[in-house]
C-alpha cells in the first residue's frame, strides 16, 4: 500500500486555521467530506475524539496521527493537515503540532490501516521531510513533496 | 523433465489483489498439480512500531493484534474454500512477526519453488518501493515471484476451471 494513493490536493489542508485540538480534528473531518471522502461529519468527528480521548496521538517533533475505525468510510481514507503556527495537541513532548495526519479505516480493513499508519511513523523519523511539507505554501506542493521523496 | 513447479505459496494479506493471486494460484496448482500453501502474516512488527512511535495506546495494539488475527482466519478459510471448489488441497499458515522475513523463512522451510503475490501498488516515490512488504518480500526470497494481474482474467480462469 502506498501512503501517496491516500493523498490528493482536495485532502490537504494549507494551511489549517483551527486553533485547537478540536477545532483542528473538525477542519481535517469537513476537508474530507467537501472532498466527497465522507457523508456526514459528526460521526467521523466523535470517533476520533473518541480515541483521543484515551491517550494523545500528538507525537513529538510536531506531528499528530489523529486516527479511527469507522463504518463511515469504505476503504482506508486520509486527510493531512498543516499548521505552522502550530495547535497545543496534548502532544507527549508539550510542543505544539503542525503536521497533522488523520487516518480512518472500516473496521474490517485493520491491516491496511497499520500499514499505513506504520507508513506514516517512518515518514515522521524524518525531520527534514516533515520539515518541508510545513513549509510548504499549498496542497499541491505537499503532495508534490510526496511524490519526490 | 521434472515438473518445474512443485511447491507454491501465495501470500494472502486481505487485499483484493492478494484473493485474485490465491485464484491464479489455484489455477497454476492444479496445472502444475503442484502443492499449494497459503500464507497470512499478523503483521506484529508494524504493531509494535505504533506502539514505540506512540501512535497506538497499549490497549489498540492488543485490539488490533486481535483484529489481524480475525483477518488471518477469515481469509485462509475464504482461499481454503477457493481450493476445495476446484478439489485442492491448501495448506494454510498463520504466522506473526516481519512480514518479509516470514515469507522468507515460509518458502525455505518449504522448500517453495515459487512465490505467487498480487499487484503491487504503483511506485510512485522511491519511499513506497523501499516499504512495500510483498515488494520487500519479492526481492529477497530465494524462488521465482509471479505478480498476478488482470483481475478479470483470473476469474475467469479460476471460474472456467473444472
Amino acid at each position: 500500500m502506498a501512503l501517496l494513493d491516500l493523498i490528493d490536493a482536495d485532502v490537504v489542508k494549507v494551511p489549517l486555521q483551527g486553533r485547537t485540538k478540536t477545532e483542528v480534528i473538525r477542519e481535517l473531518v469537513e476537508t474530507l467530506r467537501d472532498a466527497g471522502r465522507i457523508g456526514e461529519v459528526q460521526p467521523v468527528y466523535d470517533a476520533v475524539i473518541a480515541r483521543e480521548n484515551m491517550g494523545s496521538t500528538g507525537l513529538e517533533s510536531g506531528i499528530a496521527v489523529p486516527h479511527a475505525k469507522t463504518r463511515a468510510v469504505r476503504k482506508l481514507t486520509m486527510a493531512l493537515g498543516v499548521s505552522p503556527p502550530g495547535v497545543d495537541f496534548e502532544a507527549i513532548d508539550g510542543n505544539p503540532s503542525r503536521l497533522f495526519f488523520l487516518l480512518l479505516a472500516p473496521p474490517d480493513q485493520s491491516g491496511p490501516h497499520i500499514q499505513a499508519l506504520a507508513e506514516i511513523a517512518r515518514i515522521t523519523r524524518s525531520q527534514s521531510f516533515c520539515n518541508a511539507i510545513v513549509n510548504a505554501r499549498s496542497a499541491q506542493a505537499v503532495v508534490e513533496l510526496f511524490s519526490e521523496e | 523433465m521434472d515438473r518445474p513447479i512443485k511447491r507454491i505459496l501465495v501470500f494472502v494479506d486481505g487485499t483484493e489483489g492478494s484473493i485474485t493471486a490465491a485464484q491464479y494460484a489455484v489455477c497454476l496448482a492444479r496445472a502444475y498439480q503442484a502443492e499449494l500453501t497459503a500464507l497470512y502474516v499478523v503483521n506484529t512488527r508494524a504493531l509494535g512500531e505504533l506502539l514505540k512511535a506512540r501512535i497506538f495506546i497499549q490497549a489498540e495494539e492488543e485490539e488490533y493484534k486481535r483484529d489481524l488475527e480475525q483477518d488471518a482466519n477469515r481469509y485462509l478459510n475464504h482461499v481454503r474454500s477457493l481450493a476445495r471448489k476446484k478439489g485442492l488441497a491448501v495448506e494454510t499458515v498463520s504466522a506473526s512477526g516481519n512480514v518479509q522475513q516470514e515469507i522468507k523463512d515460509c518458502v525455505r522451510e518449504r522448500e517453495i519453488d515459487l512465490l505467487v503475490i498480487g499487484e503491487l501498488s504503483r511506485v510512485r516515490s522511491r519511499r513506497d518501493e523501499f516499504y512495500d512488504e510483498a515488494e520487500r518480500a519479492m526481492r529477497s526470497v530465494p524462488c521465482s515471484v509471479l505478480v498476478v494481474k488482470d483481475e478479470e482474467r483470473v476469474w475467469q480462469l479460476y471460474d472456467s476451471l473444472t
